[in-house]
């Protein structure tokens, strides 16, 4: 297994958005979450993590709450807010255009 | 609705910090089990999944310290956390602060106290609608001045203000107003004192311009500017109704009567309306079209030549002043011409008068806005040099305690934290100390600016209201924060510039020069400066205090001392005719049979009483063809008015009683008079004509010596005197000239001649000539007194700085001093260092400052008298001042440094 990835500048937003869509998460299960899901491409460092998970509510974009996990501990799980909601479209759609934007120099003739 | 969640959180993280924190640590500590579990689960025992685990996870405290910063408020977490240091290091030290906080308080009190007289005076809008719309015609300080003889450019006629208020084009409404003069009014006719009132006479759109509804009844209405005499009305104002008549809820249709002419009160003006004058609250508003009412036996309103009138105009949408002055401009001159007819040559103002002022009305007229503006500021920069110095000193005290806390600073610093972070902190300390001191200031503020009120204005300003507003708060706030930030920051940076290895490892022992030499250099510098700063305060107090000596003693041609004079007015108690013209000699007979009276004489303009007149006149003896119709100063008196005041004649004679009405008409004129127009000549028996119509020729019988009778700078002006029986303009008031034998004047005996006379003249002033005099140095006396305070302020805290350093350098040099004295240095010897050093401090002070304050001094020349700014004694005595208070801020350590004995010396740590 190689060194993972370092995220690309600024997209750890949209992943951490991404990932709580579809149902509320606390942040382990994000982190690990996002590693399954790209194959292990990208891990997400705890340091990096909690900084953007507290960022986000800040924003009103996520917010917490306190809940249990399967194995009895009480964790904060996240889930996504209205504004989120709004949020992570415009982030998809950023992304989109970054992403095509890389595409065509990378693949130019 | 999302704003509103992030300002919950902001909350929830700033005042529920500790639960955040620990739902912080919690879910940390989740996550970390988590990967235990995990970390098991692979196979690894319970300690070793533990230890992986904390491996992987990284430094806690700085996931922490991130997540906090993530919250957004961190700079007010960091703020809360210094403000709270801030306070405790206070609290351990509560001497510095006090000290601290007073000499701030003072500082910052002084400059707002000066602060909120210029807010007052020259910056606060009237409290009308829109008062930025609002322009000034004329000179807005000429609230009180009546002018009769020609047209003027500051102060305008009723002709002239109804050809602007119908000819301009850039006004929507333009009103007028003007004095009354005095107001005697009768409310209760059972009552046998007159009472007094201030009141103004105002076109009919006043109310409207400005935008002044009435509470109770009406305001005037175009209706009042009709027909003269037609609308004896009155609107009062809201605090005249309460003082008054105790907010009778009858008041609208109550009948008064003003010089004793009835008037009916027709509205109230709202609460806080006092006028458009600030600095005399106006009781009562009367139709201009009444003036000849109130004012019996002068009639101004058809007269182009009386100048009386302030205007006031609205500016119509769209219209900028700079247009509106443009066209005011054109405009005066083009009416002028105009009315030719009604105009002749001789009224026209001189063709360098012929400017009209057109400035912002905004803050209203005000006579004391003249008198006052220079004075404040040249306070306003003393008391800013004086919080400079108190700057220096409190810069000074924390530079010697941030020194005293080096170790601790270099113990942070090694820990990691920030620099700058650590100079926010100390920074945040100094701030603290002058908001404190800003608070406290406010308070002495409030009180100091009263007191001085008080001191240049008399009772006339006690309607100026000098509670703190938001100027006064965000000015004293602004110095406050800009303060702290002056003498923290130095210190600040100086404290934070630590070699880590050599201050921790430093002792008190160490070497001279090391470690605290840059607090050394800095003291040194500030001390430097204050004594500069001080200098130039020294040397304003004495270039102050002998002007005020020089005006004081000067010689007014004649004694000063014995002479009482009073002002009474015949119109306001209805005399008309024949009586207005024989009073003045009966009223003399009078007095002349008290006992102490030596001689008794009248005039118009009096003595110092602050009115004087101009008249046009020709001299047709004169071969100087340029001398065909000049005006000149001039007073209209009584008999025996030279031998009364004791001005020397040099030549012919006094008026007598035999210069009555029918008489031939008689002169006396002043020798700088004759010495311009007569040069050579004798001027007796040459003609004076005063123009009219008619004109009206007068011999010359007598001349006077130069004499200062209203001005105390200046050259004596050329100045004709007339008998006021022969004029044909008497005013509303009359002044009598009393030579006492005393010193002591009979005032009361004056005063119960005159009851007796007739109870209802009213008797506007009576007082000695000395008083007199001194009302017209007021500003000058309270600057003198002010710059002294200042001078002696900024000395003391000099003093207190170069004491303070020189301590310092003792302390430091203690270990040397007791090897000195070991090896038989004598105590002389050891005094003698501890003086050179303050001397030099001192001197390079003044070294600096001389050039200063010469400069500077220059700048106030206007307001000195009999000295130059730059004056060489008045300097070297500021001087000497500044090197006497160095040695004793030296002596006191000095000759404590010579009772060190060397054996405590050498163990001192």
């Amino acid at each position: 297994m190689g060194k993972p990835n370092d995220l690309v500048q600024g997209t750890l937003d949209l992943l951490i958005l991404k990932t709580i869509s579809l149902e509320p998460m606390h942040g382990w299960g994000i982190a690990k979450r996002i590693q399954q899901i790209s194959q292990d491409v990208l891990r997400v460092q705890q340091g990096s993590l909690y900084p953007a998970l507290h960022r986000l509510e800040q924003q009103a974009w996520i917010k917490a709450q306190w809940g249990e996990t399967e194995s009895g501990r009480t964790a904060k799980v996240y889930a996504l807010t209205r504004a989120g909601r709004v949020q992570l479209a415009k982030e998809l759609a950023n992304w989109d255009r970054l992403s095509e934007a890389v595409n065509l120099v990378a693949r130019m003739i | 609705m999302r704003s509103a969640d992030v300002l919950r959180l902001r909350f929830r993280s700033l005042f529920r910090r500790a639960q955040v924190e620990a739902e912080l640590a919690a879910e940390l500590r989740f996550h970390l089990d988590q990967q235990i579990d995990e970390n098991i689960a692979a196979g690894m025992s319970p300690d070793e999944a533990r230890h992986a685990a904390l491996r992987t996870f990284g430094g806690v405290e700085q996931i922490q310290e991130r997540c906090r910063e993530m919250r957004g408020n961190r700079w007010i977490e960091q703020l809360l956390q210094d403000l709270s240091y801030a306070l405790r290091t206070f609290r351990r030290s509560p001497t510095f602060t006090l000290v601290a906080v007073l000499s701030l308080a003072l500082g910052i009190g002084a400059n707002t106290a000066i602060f909120s007289l210029i807010n007052a005076l020259l910056l606060r809008e009237l409290p009308v609608q829109e008062p930025s719309g609002l322009v000034a015609v004329g000179d807005p300080t000429r609230v009180g001045s009546l002018s009769t003889g020609n047209v003027r450019n500051d102060l305008m006629s009723v002709p002239m203000y109804k050809e602007i208020r119908d000819q301009n084009h850039v006004f929507s409404q333009v009103f007028a107003s003007g004095r009354v003069g005095r107001l005697s009014v009768g409310i209760d006719p059972s009552a046998t004192e007159p009472e007094s009132a201030r009141g103004r006479l105002v076109s009919g759109n006043y109310f409207s311009v400005l935008g002044v509804q009435a509470v109770r009844g009406r305001t005037f209405t175009a209706q009042e500017d009709r027909t003269p005499g037609a609308t004896p009305f009155v609107v009062i104002s809201h605090a005249y109704w309460q003082r008054r008549f105790a907010l009778d809820p009858q008041i609208i249709g109550r009948r008064i009567t003003l010089n004793k002419h009835p008037f009916t009160i027709i509205g109230v003006t709202p609460e806080g309306f006092f006028g458009d004058i600030v600095g005399v609250a106006t009781d009562l508003w009367i139709p201009l079209t009444m003036q000849p009412q109130v004012n019996p036996g002068r009639n101004f309103l058809d007269r182009w030549d009386a100048s009386w009138l302030l205007l006031m105009g609205r500016l119509a949408p769209g219209v900028s002043i700079e247009k509106a002055r443009a066209e005011i401009n054109v405009l005066f001159p083009r009416i002028l011409k105009e009315n030719t007819g009604s105009i002749t040559e001789q009224l026209l103002p001189s063709p360098d008068r012929m400017h009209v002022e057109v400035t912002s009305g905004a803050a209203g007229f005000s006579a004391l806005r003249r008198e006052l503006s220079q004075p404040l500021f040249t306070l306003m920069t003393m008391v800013a040099l004086v919080l400079l110095v108190a700057c220096a000193n409190v810069a000074n005290l924390m530079l010697e305690r941030a020194m005293a806390r080096q170790k601790e600073i270099a113990v942070r610093l090694a820990l990691g934290a920030g620099r700058a972070r650590l100079i926010r902190q100390l920074l945040t300390e100094s701030v603290l100390l002058s908001v404190l001191g800003g608070a406290l200031g406010l308070l002495f503020a409030f009180w100091a600016s009263k007191a001085l009120l008080q001191l240049v204005s008399g009772n006339a300003a006690a309607s100026i209201d000098l509670r703190p507003d938001l100027p006064i708060l965000g000015f004293t706030a602004a110095v406050a924060i800009f303060t702290g930030v002056l003498f923290g920051l130095a210190p600040a940076l100086r404290a934070t510039r630590v070699e880590l290895a050599p201050t921790l490892k430093e002792s008190a022992r160490s070497v001279a020069g090391q470690g605290a030499g840059g607090r050394w250099q800095l003291g040194k510098l500030l001390v430097v400066v204050q004594f500069a700063l001080s200098l130039l305060l020294v040397m304003g107090a004495g270039l102050f205090l002998r002007t005020l000596r020089n005006l004081e003693r000067l010689d007014l041609g004649y004694d000063r001392h014995s002479l009482l004079l009073l002002n009474v007015e015949p119109v306001a108690a209805g005399y008309e005719g024949a009586r207005l013209e024989t009073f003045p000699r009966e009223l003399v007979d009078q007095l002349k049979a008290l006992p102490g009276v030596r001689a008794v004489t009248f005039s118009e303009n009096g003595i110092f009483s602050g009115t004087e007149s101009g008249t046009t006149i020709r001299l047709p003896d004169s071969q100087n063809p340029g001398e065909d119709g000049f005006s000149i100063a001039y007073d209209c008196v009584g008999a025996e008015y030279f031998q009364t005041t004791g001005i020397p004649l040099a030549a012919g004679r006094d008026f007598e009683l035999r210069d009555g009405p029918g008489a031939p008409y008689v002169a006396v004129i002043n020798e700088a008079m004759a010495k311009k127009h007569f040069a050579g000549v004798s001027p007796l028996g040459k003609h004076v004509v005063i123009s009219g119509p008619p004109d009206r020729e007068y011999e010359i019988v007598g001349v006077a010596r130069n004499a200062r009778d209203h001005d105390l700078r200046g050259a004596v002006e050329p100045r004709l005197y007339v008998p006021l029986v022969q004029s044909t303009d008497i005013g509303t008031d009359i002044n009598l000239e009393i030579s006492t034998r005393e010193p002591a004047a009979p005032v009361e005996p004056v005063r119960q001649a005159i009851r007796a006379y007739d109870p209802d003249l009213p008797i506007r002033e009576i007082a000695p000539l000395t008083s007199m005099i001194d009302e017209t140095i007021t500003n000058e006396r309270t600057i003198a007194r002010l710059a002294v305070i200042f001078g002696l302020l900024a000395l003391l805290l000099a003093a207190i700085g170069l004491y303070g350093v020189i301590s310092y350098t003792i302390a430091r040099r203690i270990n040397e001093i007791g090897i000195r004295m070991a090896l038989g240095a004598r105590r002389s010897r050891v005094l003698w260092m501890v003086l050179r050093e303050t001397m030099l401090l001192a001197l390079a002070g003044i070294v600096i400052g001389v050039p200063v304050a010469l400069g500077s001094a220059r700048a106030v020349s206007s307001r000195l008298f009999g000295l130059s700014p730059s004056d060489p004694a008045t300097l070297l005595v500021a001087i000497g001042i500044l090197l006497v208070v160095a040695v004793f801020a030296g002596l006191i350590p000095g000759s404590r440094a010579t009772r060190i004995s060397p054996v405590q010396a050498l163990r001192y740590e």
